[in-house]
């Protein structure tokens, strides 16, 4: 072991990843935040002050987006209160439960391209979903998931719950693993009902991962969903589910404009930066209550 | 003075005559030497959409030998970006592959690349119809590689069923709507195909828009802000769609089905017409047996340009960055040799975009007629490939998609693709020069 006085010496053995860090990820993140004042054209071109920010705020189409990102939200507590159902019936070990934990993880080791497409087909409006809806004579039901811009957003959203699911549920379940058992057992002595265990005994002990995964969920609605978005309608149909993201991806790819796409990034980078920071004051909430 | 004999003047005179031949061809043998030391760095694409074009490109770099070729075969996503980004940073390879129109000006307005004009020999510029989407400031920046016929596609057995005659498809949309009649009158969807991914809207618009337009020139003038999409004319294929959406002749699954998908649906037997490209046709004729026929998109419009065919070609470019622009150059003018003609139509069996080329190999009644009509008759470009990004993302697709949905009707994309222009030019004012002086070109 190295014993050392100097109080420098320690910084000194972080320097080389501190320097690589900041190459890596603060060179990108300066020129981003340089380039959402300028006019690039290639690689650069005349400082425009704020005009970008202007522009896009004033461009109905990113205000369409927005609102489809913010539409997204509704997943979060879907995705809550579904991953936490399911860990807990889990939870229980009913028979089997072992393998049902498995195939409901699938779908998060899937490829979201390989999800989208096979989804896409599925959906279609003469596909087997619909075919089987009128099988049931559920006609009604069969509408065109993919293809009407009145359905195109949530059923993304179906495709996004579906995929990410897998992820809250072995959150949940690993956080409910590592519950002490003997409260759980002498909750249950003292004739408490599953509900009245769920409610008092459980859910206080689950709050830490609850917020971590709310925020996690937050974040990826909001900066996360591009490759559902892209594969299943690239933005469509019509603008239907124009995101964010895509935005900024046609700004840099179709468009031609990367200013446009780094002052987007830009205000998603700050937005995902506060959800953070928020993220870390209620985990730092948490501890404090664990260990009061 | 000494007497020169004549057997001394015939020595001197041929040898003379030796040094002046030996001192003649002394350039064109460095110029050899020179272009074999030469390597060239080739960016291509089209291998996705034209299978055997990398049998063609590996042969014809084997078969020259006036330089060596390093050919890089580009993923689809970066034809255009690697291209800017490698000319951005000085390493730009010597030939780039170059799709049509806006996909390879905005390089041309960088100074990416190099005009042909006097490059590439003229003959080999104008038989290989790099298009007049090309042309920019009175230089031309493409050669042509293969061509690409913009058609509708027709079921001749779903036409016999419903009693319409196959042999003559409507021309009229007066014809059309008849047809159309009588296809669902006997049970067969009539026309459509697959929107769900967009693109069938891009090929709508170009064949639509162009039916009220006397000059491509006259597109542009829309996105510099001298005509507007709320003119009626320049709205109404729009408003045709919406016509074709609400007589219920548009197959039911369009708008969850992709562009290829829907082409399928022709050749199956699910549906009677639709859009198509032309280099399907090989392959989708002799699916149906020879029941396929193409057509240009009835008429409904008054512009010189309503009823064309329509000709895309994609073609290749020299960086203005390469050390050896006539290296590049001789050895695209080796691509439209004879016999690396010949070479692109056995490897690929589809038409190189050349029109000297000996189309006697056309053994396809159908792809012949494309080959006359579309590439040797009159015919004007692809306007779809004019229209500037924005207008592309948050315009074109987005307003086909939505009629096809019931959402919008045609005057209502109109509207929207009129505010996508004011927005367009409030994102990009130091293009509307570029768009102008373009607009000059294309009249």
């Amino acid at each position: 072991m190295i014993r050392t006085r100097n109080p420098i010496v320690p910084y000194l053995f972080v320097t080389p990843l501190i320097a690589l860090l900041v190459f890596i990820f603060g060179y990108p993140l300066v020129k981003i935040f340089d380039f959402s004042f300028r006019r690039i054209r290639g690689i650069t071109g005349p400082w425009v002050g704020r005009e970008n920010y202007d522009l896009i705020l004033d461009h109905p189409l990113f205000r369409e987006a927005v609102n489809h990102n913010l539409q997204l939200l509704i997943a979060v507590p879907i995705l809550i209160f579904l991953s936490l159902l399911i860990a807990v019936v889990l939870f229980d070990q009913v028979k089997g439960w072992r393998i049902y934990r498995t195939i409901l993880f699938i779908p998060y080791i899937l490829a979201v391209p390989i999800v989208a497409v096979v989804l896409k087909n599925f959906l279609q409006f003469n596909g087997p979903f619909n075919e089987t809806l009128r099988s049931v004579e559920l006609d009604a039901l069969a509408v065109d998931w993919i293809g009407s811009p009145d359905y195109a957003l949530w059923t993304v959203m179906g495709v996004i719950i579906w995929r990410e699911l897998g992820f809250g549920i072995i959150l949940m379940l690993s956080r409910l693993l590592s519950l002490d058992q003997e409260t759980l057992e002498a909750a249950e002595l003292d004739g408490a009902g599953w509900w009245q265990r769920f409610f008092y005994v459980i859910l206080p002990q689950m709050t830490g991962v609850i917020e971590f995964y709310f925020v996690v969920s937050l974040i990826t609605m909001i900066a996360a969903v591009f490759s559902y978005i892209y594969m299943i309608g690239r933005g469509g149909p019509g603008t239907s589910t124009m995101v964010l993201e895509l935005y900024i991806y046609n700004f840099i790819t179709r468009n031609s404009l990367p200013g446009i796409a780094s002052a987007v990034s830009v205000m998603l980078f700050l937005v995902t930066t506060v959800l953070i920071l928020i993220l870390f004051w209620l985990r730092r909430g948490a501890r404090e209550r664990e260990v009061g | 003075m000494s007497r020169v004999s004549r057997r001394h003047f015939l020595k001197m005179s041929a040898a003379l005559g030796a040094g002046l031949g030996f001192s003649r061809s002394l350039p064109a043998f460095a110029r050899n030497v020179r272009l074999q030391d030469t390597e060239l760095l080739m960016w291509w694409w089209g291998e996705q959409e034209l299978p055997g074009l990398q049998q063609f490109v590996d042969d014809s770099i084997a078969a020259y030998t006036d330089a060596r070729i390093e050919a890089v075969l580009q993923d689809t996503s970066v034809v255009i970006s690697q291209f800017q980004t490698a000319s951005a940073a000085n390493e730009a390879p010597d030939i780039q592959y170059l799709w049509n129109g806006i996909y390879h000006m905005e390089s041309v307005w960088f100074g990416y690349l190099e005009p042909l004009n006097g490059l590439v020999d003229q003959t080999v510029l104008d038989v290989s119809t790099p298009t007049l989407l090309s042309n920019y400031g009175g230089n031309v920046y493409r050669v042509g590689w293969y061509p690409l016929p913009m058609v509708w596609y027709y079921n001749k057995e779903l036409y016999d069923q419903a009693g319409l005659d196959a042999d003559n498809p409507p021309k009229t949309w007066d014809e059309f709507l008849d047809a159309c009649d009588k296809l669902k009158g006997a049970g067969i969807a009539p026309v459509g195909g697959g929107i769900q991914d967009g693109f069938w809207g891009e090929w709508y618009l170009g064949h639509g828009l162009v039916q009220n337009l006397d000059s491509v020139g006259e597109a542009l003038d829309l996105f510099i802000g001298e005509r507007d999409f709320r003119e009626p004319k320049y709205h109404e294929f729009w408003t045709k769609l919406e016509e074709l959406v609400s007589l219920g002749f548009i197959n039911e699954e369009m708008s969850s089905l992709e562009l290829y998908p829907g082409i399928d649906l022709v050749v199956t037997g699910q549906l009677a017409m639709g859009e198509s490209i032309g280099s399907r046709v090989p392959a989708d004729n002799a699916a149906l047996n020879g029941n396929l026929g193409v057509m240009v998109m009835p008429v409904y419009g008054t512009g010189a340009l309503a009823g064309k065919p329509i000709l895309d070609v994609q073609g290749l470019g020299i960086s203005s960055q390469s050390d050896n622009k006539e290296a590049a150059a001789a050895f695209l003018e080796f691509l439209h040799s004879p016999d690396r003609l010949t070479a692109f139509w056995e490897t690929t069996q589809w038409m190189p975009s050349n029109t000297g080329w000996d189309a006697s190999v056309i053994e396809d009644p159908v792809v012949k007629f494309m080959w006359d009509n579309w590439n040797l008759g009159e015919n004007i470009p692809y306007i779809s490939n004019l229209v500037p990004g924005q207008f592309y993302t948050d315009a074109l697709l987005p307003n086909a998609q939505e009629i096809i949905a019931g959402n919008r009707t045609g005057e209502e994309a109109g509207e929207v693709a009129a505010q996508v222009v004011e927005d367009w030019r409030a994102f990009n004012p130091d293009l509307l020069e570029n768009y102008q002086t373009w607009g000059e070109d294309l009249r």
